[in-house]
């Protein structure tokens, strides 16, 4: 059965079934169950909050630092984690491939809404920490829902890619680990998308044609429109700019349809790779 | 007569012969091109057709491309030569319990293992009780699969596999399941689920049980059908190649 969307479709059942025991069986496996999806965004915000504002005793032009940090967190957490999977989930699930024939494009799917729903629990802890710093936010939360919207295409859209390359390419998921660490610092996590413009500024191009276009260039990356956008909605209160969002809208949709091309394209003859 | 159920014409599927951890990016790249790599045909110029109401066996030493033909009728590898046209749904018994999740109760294994098979959750849990009671379990059935023994998981398998009422049955080599009762009763249930469905393709090397159970029997050998007709009469050739069968494995085979 190939992956096409109306036999993904007619699989919805599957599609349920299968998230459900993905995520009862994460959280049965251990003592505090799902409890653990509300502590764990907890402790990498206090982590990251000790070590950038602790230790190296920067980020007050972003406080409350937790918050800020959080942002960011959240959404590249479900891209890092959806990615390490999906470079591994047509191998893990041989057995299951070679023995019932269903449109394998549920897996890498699955993967990205179980990711998700941690995203959820994790925006719950956020949004309280925004209520506890007493952040001006209103209004601006209404941005949310079309972020998670881009934020599903973006990786689901990089999810299939992965998939495919990750069945092909044995190697793959070891070089995911860099790259991804790489995308983290160069997207802004750390810091805000402001500091970009000020350093630029500061540095040897600071005089030329350059210094206007780099933190141009550098917001093409669908993550910095993501984050930033994250950060709008619940940490500055404002708006993220009109040509972002089309920015951003195009960039997820022009992914979604390649990188479902690419998985259909594959789809039948990766099983023989496995 | 109506259509055939299965029409396999001129079928040929092949592996590449490449470890895939030497594959460098550039070759991976021609591959997915189109590019030459060197291959081995596991089904070649495969000719096959089954009417309703038929029980086809698969006979042929290790590597004739037995398991590759079950993959080709189930639809899970497609055709790199040659058309197979399936008229029906087509329910798998290649591998029991694939699809499992170790950490969940066998109930809840059963709920998922449905959905993979494309039961609906309603029917699923209506039929429930009588899959539990197949399996016959104990108090297993509430317990995480990973504490399960082999012969536990594949007798689940079995159960779920064997509680809906398929149109198309493909079983590869899954009749060796569990302990002398368990494999008495499965049979009775593979005996009434043949009364109940369009078309049976048995993959087996116990040929006394498919002298029993065939109307048909396809003779494979190196990817290529040695002989296709009556049961009888390919067993018959069969077993004069191969040299008499001890009953005793025999036996242990089905």
């Amino acid at each position: 059965m190939n992956s096409t969307w109306p036999n993904i479709l007619s699989r919805r059942d599957l599609i349920r079934e299968l998230t459900l025991s993905e995520l009862r069986s994460r959280s049965a496996e251990t003592r505090l169950g799902w409890v653990w999806w509300l502590v764990d965004p907890l402790i990498m915000m206090l982590i990251y909050w000790g070590v950038v504002v602790g230790i190296f005793g920067r980020g007050q032009s972003y406080t409350p630092y937790p918050v800020f940090i959080l942002c960011a967190l959240l959404p590249w957490k479900h891209f890092q984690s959806g990615l390490t999977h999906a470079s591994k989930v047509l191998r893990n699930n041989e057995g299951l491939i070679k023995s019932i024939a269903f449109p394998t494009m549920i897996l890498p799917l699955t993967n990205v809404i179980a990711g998700f729903a941690y995203f959820l629990f994790g925006l719950v802890v956020l949004i309280a920490a925004a209520l506890f710093f007493e952040l001006p936010i209103g209004a601006s939360v209404i941005q949310l829902p079309a972020l998670m919207a881009f934020q599903l295409l973006l990786v689901t859209s990089f999810s299939l890619v992965v998939t495919s390359f990750g069945a092909l390419i044995r190697d793959l998921s070891g070089f995911l680990t860099h790259v991804l660490r790489v995308g983290f610092y160069f997207s802004p996590t750390l810091y805000g998308v402001d500091m970009v413009r000020e350093r630029v500024a500061e540095g040897a191009l600071g005089d030329s044609a350059w210094a206007e276009w780099i933190p141009t260039l550098y917001m093409l990356n669908p993550f910095a429109i993501l984050i930033h956008g994250y950060r709008q909605a619940l940490f500055f209160g404002g708006w993220l700019e009109p040509r972002w969002w089309g920015v951003l809208a195009a960039e997820a949709i022009v992914l979604f349809v390649i990188g479902q091309a690419v998985y259909r394209y594959f789809d039948r003859r990766v099983i023989k790779f496995l | 007569m109506s259509d055939p159920v299965v029409e396999v014409r001129g079928l040929g599927i092949h592996y590449r012969l490449q470890s895939r951890s030497r594959m460098g990016i550039k070759k991976l790249l021609s591959q997915g091109l189109g590019g030459q790599v060197p291959t081995i045909w596991a089904l070649r110029d495969v000719d096959l057709t089954c009417h309703e109401g038929e029980v086809v066996g698969v006979i042929g030493p290790n590597g004739a491309g037995k398991s590759t033909l079950c993959l080709a009728l189930s639809g899970i590898l497609e055709p790199d030569e040659g058309t197979a046209k399936i008229r029906g749904h087509v329910s798998t018994l290649l591998t029991l319990g694939a699809g499992f999740n170790r950490e969940l109760s066998g109930r809840d294994n059963i709920l998922l293992n449905a959905a993979f098979l494309g039961i609906p959750r309603k029917q699923a849990l209506d039929r429930m009780e009588r899959i539990v009671e197949f399996a016959d379990l104990g108090e297993f059935i509430d317990q995480p699969i990973r504490f399960y023994s082999n012969g536990m998981r594949s007798r689940l398998g079995f159960a779920i596999a064997t509680a809906m009422d398929p149109e198309i049955l493909v079983l590869d080599e899954v009749l060796s399941v569990g302990d002398r009762t368990f494999r008495q009763k499965s049979r009775l249930r593979i005996g009434e689920m043949m009364d109940r469905s369009k078309l049976i393709v048995i993959v087996s090397h116990a040929t006394a049980f498919l002298r029993v159970v065939c109307t048909h029997v396809l003779w494979l050998e190196k990817g290529r059908v040695r002989g296709y007709g009556k049961a009888s009469e390919i067993l018959d050739a069969y077993e004069e190649e191969m040299g008499a069968v001890d009953p005793a494995i025999d036996e242990s085979e089905v």
